[in-house]
């Protein structure tokens, strides 16, 4: 347990479950996500509707971390949809994960591992 | 009114507000200009200024709105556009949000079948919460007797005041998200929208 706790790098609300592995691609504008071709999870202060409308085109996005918003907000419902798990209102992923960093995030518990 | 109203999401949302007969700013709906000028006019009558809101069938367009509009040029707005295809949501003015006021509490409650989660903001308007992801407390409790299970963020609003704004939608299905600002002096609602992807939140 105490092994399990020490590797636990970030938490925050489940807005969308799942659990995936994957390297950090750190986003800070929605054009950035047109270049992922391949599987990672991105990393943003937040997803507005510009992010969203580009996530929906890219199937290499594989997991979300947002410093803001939460289960009820439109990203969220966006990220259900797509079955994509997701981990808001964080308030430090950019700042606490790295680019290209391989991390572990369960959407369901809002928990990300290294 | 049409008969295909399902596919106005906004004419929906509010609908279903006044179908669990909670409070909401008085509020009509315009589809025909020319069938419903008398009421228009009723509702215009004694009001310096309205809120116009408007909404399209299957919503994929921008929808204009102008949140604070004098009564002399309401009219003409709201013919202009319907005729553009838009449908209307006339509000009164007094308290509809334009983000000006930080002494009002403004939130999402989404309905699960064993818990509520509840997501606030101070302030308004709830776009900042819903667009922008601005969440300042998050709460999870139990549906049955309304205790609290989970909580994250800063406290900014009174246990005693949540939970009678829980017990008025206590009737209100699961997989629905209920909107809603609470000021110093009054509560309102503003739309009950349906979530099919909360299924998943079950778990």
């Amino acid at each position: 347990m105490g092994k399990l706790k020490e590797r636990i790098i970030l938490k925050g609300i489940g807005a969308s479950p799942g659990k995936v592995r994957g390297k950090v691609k750190i986003i800070n504008f929605p054009e950035e996500i047109d270049e992922i071709n391949k599987a990672g999870i991105i990393v943003t202060s937040f997803l507005t509707l510009d992010f969203l409308i580009i996530i929906k085109r890219n199937p290499w996005v594989s997991g979300i971390v947002t410093n803001k918003g939460g289960l009820t907000c439109h990203a969220a419902i966006v990220a259900r949809e797509l079955k994509i798990p997701y981990i808001a209102g964080t308030a430090v992923a950019t700042k606490k994960l790295k680019e290209n960093m391989m991390i572990i995030i369960d959407g369901e518990k809002g928990i990300a591992y290294a | 009114m049409p008969k295909k109203l399902d596919k106005f999401k906004k004419i929906k949302g509010i609908k279903e507000v006044q179908k669990y007969g909670l409070p909401l700013p008085e509020t009509i709906f315009i589809f025909d200009f020319e069938k419903q000028e008398k009421e228009l006019n009723n509702f215009l009558k004694d009001r310096e200024h309205v809120a116009i809101r408007s909404d399209k069938e299957n919503g994929l367009d921008f929808c204009p709105h102008n949140l604070r509009c004098p009564r002399n040029k309401a009219k003409k707005l709201i013919k202009d556009l319907i005729s553009k295809g838009f449908a209307i949501i006339l509000h009164e003015q007094n308290h509809i949000p334009l983000g000006k006021d930080q002494n009002k509490v403004s939130g999402n409650i989404l309905i699960l079948k064993k818990y509520m989660l509840i997501e606030l903001m101070r302030g308004e308007p709830l776009i900042l919460l819903n667009r922008d992801g601005k969440v300042d407390e998050h709460i999870k409790v139990d549906k049955n007797n309304l205790k609290e299970i989970k909580h994250f963020g800063k406290r900014i609003i009174k246990e005693e005041t949540l939970n009678k704004i829980l017990k008025m939608i206590k009737d209100i299905p699961s997989y629905k998200i209920v909107e809603f600002t609470i000021a110093p002096d009054w509560l309102f609602f503003w739309q009950i929208r349906d979530d099919k992807t909360a299924k998943k939140l079950e778990g």
